[in-house]
């Protein structure tokens, strides 16, 4: 036993963290973002802006000063716990639309232990407050899922229509019973323990330690996705659940516990934002952060490491537009098009990429047989 | 004929490259007027798509294709072959089941009463003209969806005559037939060259329909014409060493041996389709150890139902089936696989493989939790499972490119190797087969069978359901026939007549001996 314990300790030292992402694939991702952002740039002239100007100061306000940079690797986190969020979920073949509602239970109940729980050390409020707002987000998903393991509803229905349940539900909280006495505060509840709430890394950045946690929680799910028989089977049944069931694996329990955990990491999400930034619940705690994350999630096809990768790109986009606004004068909007045009271009993908293979591959069969016969004669 | 008559069709070195495949691989050959010629060859020789070239189902790479001395234009699809005269009838039927025979025989070409309403009448009496014409007798007031298979076969059949073609390639026609289907259909094929001078292509595998039916036959083999024969001066041995480039034996590998203790028993067995009609209607099976019980009938008639009844993949409606003494009715496919029973599926791609997993993954299914592969069930080890991998590829023979090469890149013989070397290495004491040679190549079929041969010999129970009697007369030591859900006579290996069993198969002849059981 012990010798297996280990074993298994050295093996986890062994991991490489590099998954092996798909070099073509790759290229043709890059491919797709500088062609997006070339056409961005067509965009800007027609409008009477230079381009230069205007994608430098979508990096430097991105990443020039600290604080930029803060604002963004905190984006990157909330970008890619809800990208991974919708890839557990995905791999295994369920749809989870419901996101944005489990974030906001989550937050919700991160929200009332921490501010309810009195006289415990703040570490305690912090691991219940966040074990709270998983379980929140969790069960919360797990209504879906159980209709659609049980009864077969589509999910994509059911979560979507949960989110404004989730959403008003909160709204309600937030303005009546639980509305704080505090004064100058509209809507809102009780603020939570002070010594709880996360500390900043980078001065008036929204950078906090709430990052490691994050960062914990991706590479758990990264580990669990790629490197675990849990993950194995999660791809297996999401591929082909006729497959899966014949093969042994009681799909319908792994679906439903992987949009449990799905939902689990919105309410994470959630928690993370109270602790981080609000200190309590407020009704704009998401900025329906969830779908930015299932594009990112989308595009990356679920591959977790693409992910996180993707992630801070789309950060960087997303902070940049509004400080190039500032500067360039350009409109944020511009930015929402480059967005567009790079999902465009990575839909059309697949398609670029057979068509041009095919046609090197002619190519090639066509010159080999000329060569051939005129050898011949 | 050799010689003699004209040439209707004329492949010069035409080459077809798909992407990373070259399908064909400069073939030329000329089909002369009136002959039947067959074109035999491995899955993946090349042989559908040479002929998909001539119908216009796309363009070769380099050659050129002439029909009837006309050079084919670069623009040649399906109508401007059915214009030149050559139509082609598909392995997959491609009719309306809730038409009427005449409507889908006419289809889109429709005859017109007035400007606007469709002369049924009209479309009835065209259909039953050519029907006679040719001596393909259908009703045209029959919807086709109640047709059986072979009727079905004749409905295409009649609808790719009805331009007038001279040429009439079909794809594997006999795959779906019973044996006497397939008479009648080679009855019809001789009769429509002789009558009206046609020619008949017949893309097939099945070697003793080549004999029986055709002129000339040729032979493909990775994209090449490895050579044309005159049917009449060679046999089934030598086409066959052709198509895989070595001898094939068609030997009995069966050792004599008696079989053991019973392994498997169905008894009463029943279950309803998909469309929740009655399927299976109280069937009876046992199985013993070191035998196998071929299950042999025309598709459709619950062999489907049958095997995902006994995995656990459909629930019974009634009856039980043991798995060595224990009831596993309507349990789930895991617990029925740990009791000690693996499955081979007749549907390979919706079934047997995850067709976007790689072979390693499809490989490890089911062992991915073992100690032998993962820490506490839990963290793969990936080295031993790409070991693994590699052992089982070797060991199987899988052709691919290494064992991250995903599934279904892989062709169908390979990728039903990928099935049985998964199933086949749990060691399972009772084997349920279902259809395991299914659009796999010659060469790939012999292997599987000596597997099947060797898992025999070392005392497995094996309950093998085919569509292909041939593969169950060579395999099975005892054979039952289905029919409507229910067993219909029970044969032992060595007193078995084929048309006997034809009778059986399609309900012409049932055993009234109710109670004597095998």
């Amino acid at each position: 036993m012990s010798n297996s314990l280990s074993q298994s300790i050295r093996a986890l030292f062994r991991l490489k963290p590099t998954q092996k992402v798909n070099r073509d694939y790759l290229v043709s991702l890059f491919t797709a973002v500088a062609l997006a952002f070339a056409v961005g740039a067509v965009i800007m002239l027609a409008c009477g802006y230079n381009p230069i100007e205007c994608y430098g100061a979508l990096f430097s306000g991105s990443l020039g000063k600290p604080r930029a940079l803060g604002n963004t690797l905190a984006k990157t986190a909330t970008l890619f716990l809800t990208g991974l969020a919708m890839s557990v979920a995905a791999k295994a073949g369920v749809f989870n639309v419901g996101g944005e509602g489990q974030l906001y239970m989550g937050a919700m109940a991160a929200a009332v232990v921490g501010a309810q729980v009195k006289g415990a050390p703040a570490w305690v409020v912090v691991v219940l407050a966040l074990l709270a707002a998983m379980l929140a987000g969790g069960l919360y998903a797990l209504l879906p899922g159980l209709l659609k393991v049980k009864l077969k509803v589509d999910e994509v229905i059911t979560t979507i229509m949960l989110n404004s349940v989730a959403i008003f539900f909160c709204s309600y909280l937030a303005n009546g019973p639980l509305k704080t006495a505090e004064r100058g505060i509209a809507t809102g509840t009780d603020s939570i323990m002070k010594a709880a709430a996360f500390t900043p890394l980078i001065k008036l950045s929204n950078l906090n330690t709430g990052i490691f946690y994050a960062a914990a929680m991706a590479l758990f799910v990264w580990y669990l996705m790629s490197r675990s028989s849990i993950g194995f089977e999660m791809k297996l049944t999401g591929d082909n659940d006729r497959f899966a069931k014949y093969g042994g694996i009681h799909t319908g329990k792994l679906m439903l516990w992987s949009m449990v955990l799905s939902g689990a990491i919105c309410g994470m999400v959630g928690m993370l934002e109270i602790f981080g930034l609000h200190r309590r619940f407020i009704t704009t705690v998401s900025n329906e952060f969830y779908f930015d994350g299932m594009l990112v999630a989308m595009i990356m096809r679920y591959n977790p490491f693409g992910v996180i990768l993707m992630s801070f790109f789309f950060a960087i986009l997303n902070i940049g537009s509004k400080s190039m606004e500032l500067t360039a004068g350009i409109s944020s909007e511009l930015i929402l098009i480059v967005q567009s045009i790079i999902i465009f271009f990575m839909a059309a993908e697949g398609g670029i990429r057979k068509m041009l293979s095919e046609r090197a591959l002619n190519k090639r069969a066509r010159a080999e047989l000329a060569g051939k016969e005129v050898g011949v004669k | 004929m050799q010689g003699m008559g004209t040439e209707v069709v004329r492949f010069e070195h035409v080459s077809k490259q798909y992407p990373g495949v070259l399908a064909n691989n400069d073939v030329t050959l000329s089909i002369i007027k009136g002959e039947v010629f067959a074109l035999v060859g491995e899955n993946g020789a090349g042989k559908s798509t040479l002929m998909n070239l001539l119908y216009g189902l796309g363009q070769p790479t380099m050659g050129d294709i002439f029909i009837g001395g006309e050079k084919i234009s670069a623009q040649h699809n399906p109508e401007r072959a059915m214009q030149m005269g050559v139509s082609m009838v598909h392995q997959h039927f491609k009719l309306v089941p809730s038409f009427t025979v005449a409507q889908n025989i006419l289809l889109g070409h429709e005859p017109k009463r007035g400007r606007v309403f469709l002369g049924t009448e009209k479309s009835n009496e065209i259909v039953r003209e050519l029907s006679k014409a040719y001596g393909l007798y259908v009703n045209p007031t029959d919807t086709v969806g109640e047709l059986s298979v072979g009727l079905q076969q004749r409905v295409e059949i009649l609808k790719a005559l009805r331009t007038g073609a001279d040429v009439l390639i079909l794809d594997e026609p006999t795959a779906v037939l019973t044996p006497q289907e397939t008479d009648e259909l080679f009855a019809v094929i001789r009769r429509i060259v002789a009558e009206k001078n046609m020619t008949v292509i017949l893309i097939t595998h099945k070697l003793p329909e080549v004999m029986h039916v055709s002129d000339r036959v040729g032979v493909m083999r990775r994209g090449k014409l490895e050579q044309v024969l005159i049917t009449a001066d060679t046999s089934e041995r030598e086409i066959a060493s052709l198509m895989v480039g070595r001898d094939v034996i068609f030997d009995d590998l069966r050792t004599d041996q008696p079989a053991g203790e019973e392994r498997l028993r169905i008894e009463g067995l029943c279950a309803s389709s998909d469309r929740n009609l009655p399927a299976l209607r109280g069937v009876d099976i046992t199985v013993h150890a070191g035998e196998i019980v071929g299950v042999c009938g025309v598709e459709g008639n619950g062999q489907t139902e049958l095997a995902e009844c006994i995995m656990g993949m459909r629930p019974q409606t009634g009856g039980a089936v043991l798995l060595s003494g224990k009831d596993i009715s309507n349990t789930d496919p895991r617990a029925i696989r740990s009791l000690g029973m693996s499955y081979i599926p007749e549907d390979r791609v919706s079934m047997g493989v995850d067709t976007k997993a790689s072979v390693q993954e499809n490989l490890l299914l089911g062992k991915q939790r073992t100690k032998a592969f993962s820490f506490f069930g839990i963290h793969q080890r990936r080295g031993q499972i790409k070991e693994y991998a590699n052992e089982l590829t070797k060991r199987y023979d899988i052709r691919t490119s290494g064992t991250d090469e995903l599934v279904q890149s892989l062709s169908g013989g390979n990728m039903q190797k990928v099935v049985i070397a998964r199933e086949f290495s749990f060691d399972a004491p009772v084997l349920l087969i279902s259809q395991p040679t299914r659009g796999v190549d010659i060469g790939a079929i012999e292997f599987i069978h000596e597997h099947i041969i060797e898992k025999r010999n070392e005392g497995c129970a094996i309950l093998l359901i085919s569509a292909d009697l041939d593969e169950l007369l060579r395999l099975g030591d005892r054979l039952v026939t289905i029919f409507e859900g229910k067993i219909t006579g029970r044969f032992n290996a060595g007193e078995i007549d084929k048309q006997e069993i034809g009778f059986y198969m399609t309900g012409g002849k049932q055993d009234t001996k109710e109670g004597e059981r095998l």
